[in-house]
């Protein structure tokens, strides 16, 4: 398709009074975009119907000059066939450059210019990618317990047919297993029945669900879209998308044999089996019981965390008790009772019903007794050691862990790391992999959803509750995080929406979160690849199989766009319609750079899209300011930072290199996962080909921020500053 | 054997308010908001962590529930809506029930204050403070209001008590003070009284 360039530039918003626009078409000029028109308000309806009518004459490819391209989005999109380039005069030059001269502010301008006219110059309108033959439509529900039941129901209910696996004989999960349910309504104080059976008969009476119990899963393969799953009835089915609604495990009490002295009396019993005796037996014979919180939980020795449940479990347990034997003693010996949001109205019934609250310090009471218990414990809140005796039971309130296999994630092996030291390492975090499956998968990164702590699948917590890091398998309900039955719930509801979404991405061809409705994807010209197998090991969402001649078989359906394989890709062979090395690689090559003598540096900052964007707009739009030196260019993620665009600036005499992105680590928030911490073990390596180049290290930096950040921002900014300033004009100047 | 329930059924059932501290979490509010904090041994908290614990001894002796000002901050500050104040002056009123004196001054100046109110209708800034202080006979009482003195000057300072009130004949000539209609509040006082016996009985 021929493409029928033309630019806008608003004056509005003070461009036109800061900027000499003639000026600046000029500058696009040089890189192609010849044609231009101005409007004062180009966000208006005057202004959209202008560009309509350019659109509709048969313009497809606008460089829009005016504000953040983040803001403004419906009024500057024209459908997918028309590509758009935004530049962001507004908040990168007017703004931001407000204190600057005339001559600085004007350059800046002319220079976003010219890389936003030679990015839409080399950028083609997306093709979106279709899967092969039919897309399968169903949903596949693994775990017929709260949570995947409220799943299949919504799936369903939103029109998918859904196909739900359960490895036990019948629906229910541990919900089945309870005597009673907390109280679910206001004012929340009495206990309320299960009504499991009414549950698991919604689920079995309708016809889109097919449920298969008794039933495991021997293997998953494909992609969003294209599942194909051989259950171990030796049937194969196919579906969309999956959720993972397998639950938790207890903590295992054995584990506690010798702090609370489990397995000593068989009247110390786990909250788990506490229930199964509430649900068959009486409990009219206790007269006397306490309640361990936090056994083994919150506990560096065993479980590190809390598990959100079990204060409130010991609150319904103890008035179980309490409902069959008013007169029981029944205690409750806590570290802190975390019982958030309407569970608090459970202790305080607890706490009318009489139940007696014995806040401890770290250790743990000890237990002793062949008949009757006792219990000794220190109380703070009386600063005293007590005893507690003649108990006929005790409690012990342990945690969940997640139905889900461990998974560490190899170190990340880049350029100029030793192989045979990286193949040693990536063995070595092999071996802590849990060798036991739930989904099979049949991808070359693993069977199983990789984790992040204790088993729990990794996804980014905040933004994508539900997410995996394998694209359209989510994951719902206690294996994710603990937490109650309502909860679960609703998390069931949310992984289903998310499958139902990544369904029709697939159909669509376009991208599901962060880069929701994208619909280019990562071409790779093959010829020219090399085998490396990069792309496939840092692809963070496992999106890269390997076809039979060892080369990367890209799986686009699995892919979220982020980017990451293009950054790696030594042979640059990875790109995307709109969005490629070298697009990124002509940007900078287009900024003009002042000869030394000018005493005009420039530093080209390479800003992620989701977090670092935001936080400059932010910073612009609250009148901060910064130096006009620097030309910020946007990037996916900053894992897709090729190196190669280091080496563009450096040596085009650009004076320092700045990669702003998102947090890494554990605490990460990286909307790609591992890009930013996949972009700094790559620009860790460069320094030493930097100081080979007699270039000093420093000019290259890599910064985290967060969204809101703007003091952050700035400090980075300042000392990115000073840093240019102290290191001095880039040698390569000029050549 | 700790934490036995008997005395704790027992505040709940006879004390004034005695049941609401079930909901207590132990939170420290009232204790850290108490004007009086720094005189008392427990706090508010703690002594429904001692009643909790059946240490009946311990609390109904405790001077603290009878220090108490009646300012109301507890109450109000209480997250958990616990009517903190009425709680101590119930448990000081079931003591002195049970024959206890948690604290001497304590009753001797609320036995000022209700002959006070009984006797005149009234209560002010001076009769009953040299009511209380002769409660410790003459030669005594002189002392403790001597040393009361500078709590005199700052009240007088404040204009929450004028010396016209020790000027006779005010303050010799009994009935001067009295209020009008002082029969129909006294049969009003018996009939709480009885009211509030009939309820602790
Ligand atoms: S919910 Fe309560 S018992 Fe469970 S780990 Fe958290 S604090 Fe401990
Ligand atoms: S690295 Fe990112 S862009 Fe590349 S295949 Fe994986 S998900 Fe897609
Ligand atoms: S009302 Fe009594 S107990 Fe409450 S804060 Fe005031 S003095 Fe303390
Ligand atoms: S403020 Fe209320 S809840 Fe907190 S310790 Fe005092 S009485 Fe208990």
């Amino acid at each position: 398709m021929s493409k029928k360039i033309c630019g806008y530039i608003c004056k509005g918003c003070g461009i036109g009074d800061a900027l000499n626009t003639a000026k600046l078409a000029k500058a696009a000029g040089e890189q192609g975009v010849k044609e231009f028109k101005e409007h004062d308000v180009l966000c208006s309806p005057e202004g959209v119907a202008m560009i309509q009518a350019d659109v509709d004459a048969g313009y497809n490819a606008l460089l829009i000059a005016a504000c953040s391209s983040r803001v403004k989005t419906d009024e500057f999109a024209f459908g997918s066939q028309v590509l758009v380039e935004r530049v962001s005069l507004r908040e990168q030059v007017v703004w931001g450059l407000s204190e600057a001269d005339e001559e600085d502010t004007l350059m800046a301008g002319e220079d976003y210019m010219r890389m936003g006219a030679i990015k839409l110059s080399k950028s083609e309108p997306p093709t979106p990618y279709q899967l092969e033959g039919e897309v399968a439509k169903a949903v596949l529900v693994v775990g017929g317990g709260v949570a995947g039941m409220n799943a299949a129901l919504a799936a369903a209910k939103a029109g998918s047919q859904v196909i739900l696996v359960e490895k036990e004989a019948q629906l229910g999960g541990f919900l089945g297993k309870m005597a009673k349910l907390g109280p679910q309504t206001p004012p929340y104080r009495a206990l309320e029945d299960t009504k499991v059976d009414e549950l698991v008969g919604k689920v079995s009476g309708l016809d889109q669900i097919k449920v298969y119990t008794g039933t495991t899963i021997d293997k998953t393969e494909g992609a969003p879209g294209n599942f194909t799953v051989s259950l171990s009835n030796g049937e194969q089915v196919r579906a969309g998308a999956i959720i993972q609604a397998t639950g938790w495990l207890p903590y295992d009490p054995e584990n506690l044999k010798d702090e609370l002295a489990y397995g000593s009396n068989p009247n110390i019993v786990t909250n788990v089996q506490f229930e199964e005796k509430a649900k068959t037996g009486d409990l009219s014979g206790i007269n006397a019981i306490a309640f361990v919180q936090c056994a083994g939980s919150r506990d560096q020795n065993h479980l590190p965390y809390c598990s959100a449940f079990c204060c409130l479990v010991s609150c319904k347990q103890a008035m179980y008790v309490k409902a069959a034997n008013p007169e029981a003693s029944v205690y409750v010996v806590y570290k802190d009772v975390r019982t958030p949001s309407q569970s608090e109205e459970v202790y305080r019934e607890a706490q009318r019903q009489g139940v007696i609250f014995i806040r401890r310090d770290e250790t743990y009471p000890s237990i002793s007794g062949s008949g009757k218990l006792t219990l000794t414990t220190k109380d703070v809140l009386l600063n005293e050691q007590v005893d507690l005796e003649d108990l006929d039971m005790v409690v012990l309130a342990t945690g969940m862990k997640p139905n889900n296999p461990k998974v560490v994630d190899a170190p990340l092996v880049a350029f100029g790391e030793d192989q045979e030291k990286a193949k040693q390492m990536t063995e070595e975090a092999k071996a802590q992999n849990e060798d036991w499956s739930i989904l099979n998968l049949a991808y070359r990164q693993g069977p199983n959803l990789p984790t992040l702590k204790y088993a729990m699948p990794d996804s980014h917590f905040i933004c994508f509750p539900y997410e995996s890091r394998r694209t359209g398998i989510y994951t719902a309900g206690t294996v994710r995080r603990p937490m109650r039955v309502s909860q679960a719930q609703e998390d069931g509801v949310g992984a289903a929406m998310k499958a139902v979404q990544v369904i029709r991405a697939a159909e669509v061809g376009c991208a599901v979160h962060p880069r929701s409705g994208d619909e280019t994807f990562p071409e790779f010209a093959m010829q020219r690849c090399t085998q490396c197998k990069r792309c496939t090991e840092e692809c963070p969402f496992g999106a890269i199989n390997e076809d039979d001649k060892a080369n990367p078989l890209p799986n686009p359906t699995r892919c979220r766009r982020c980017g990451v394989c293009m950054g790696a890709c030594p042979e640059r062979i990875i790109s995307f319609k709109n969005y490629s090395v070298d697009i990124v690689g002509s940007q900078i090559k287009s900024i003009e750079v002042p000869e030394e003598d000018e005493e005009k540096p420039r530093a080209v900052i390479l800003v992620c899209e989701n977090d670092a964007l935001p936080v400059i707009d932010m910073a612009a739009r609250m009148g901060k300011t910064w130096s006009p030196y620097f030309r910020f260019i946007n990037v996916r993620c900053l894992g897709s930072v090729n190196l190669v665009w280091i080496a563009d600036a450096l040596s085009k005499g650009i004076d320092g290199v700045g990669l702003f992105g998102c947090r890494r680590g554990e605490d990460y928030q990286c909307h790609f996962i591992k890009g930013s911490e996949i972009a700094n073990v790559r620009m860790s390596k460069i320094s030493e080909t930097l100081t080979r180049l007699a270039l000093e290290s420093d000019r290259i930096k890599v910064s985290e921020v967060g969204i809101n950040e703007v003091e952050t921002l700035m400090d980075i900014l300042k000392s990115f500053q000073d840093t240019i300033d102290t290191v001095g004009p880039n040698p390569y100047k000029g050549f | 054997m700790d934490y036995q329930q008997d005395f704790a059924k027992e505040v709940y059932e006879k004390v004034d308010s005695g049941a609401e501290i079930k909901v207590c979490m132990q939170c420290g509010v009232c204790a850290s908001t108490c004007p009086l904090r720094e005189k008392m041994k427990y706090s508010p908290r703690k002594l429904w962590t001692l009643i909790r614990a059946g240490r009946r001894q311990e609390v109904l002796n405790c001077p603290d529930i009878m220090l108490c000002t009646s300012c109301y901050t507890c109450k109000v500050r209480c997250p958990r809506g616990i009517p903190v104040i009425d709680v101590m002056h119930g448990l000081a009123h079931y003591a002195l029930e049970k024959g206890i004196t948690p604290r001497e001054e304590t009753k001797k100046f609320g036995e000022a204050f209700w002959d006070s109110i009984y006797e005149t209708g009234r209560v002010d800034e001076a009769t009953v403070p040299i009511k209380y202080c002769l409660k410790d006979g003459m030669i005594a009482g002189l002392k403790k209001s001597l040393s009361m003195l500078d709590i005199g000057m700052a009240l007088m300072k404040a204009k929450r008590l004028t010396p016209k009130l020790f000027i006779p004949p005010n303050f010799f000539i009994p009935g001067s003070h009295k209020i009008k209609g002082l029969k129909d509040l006294q049969k009003m006082l018996d009939k709480a009284k009885a009211m509030g016996a009939r309820k602790e009985g």
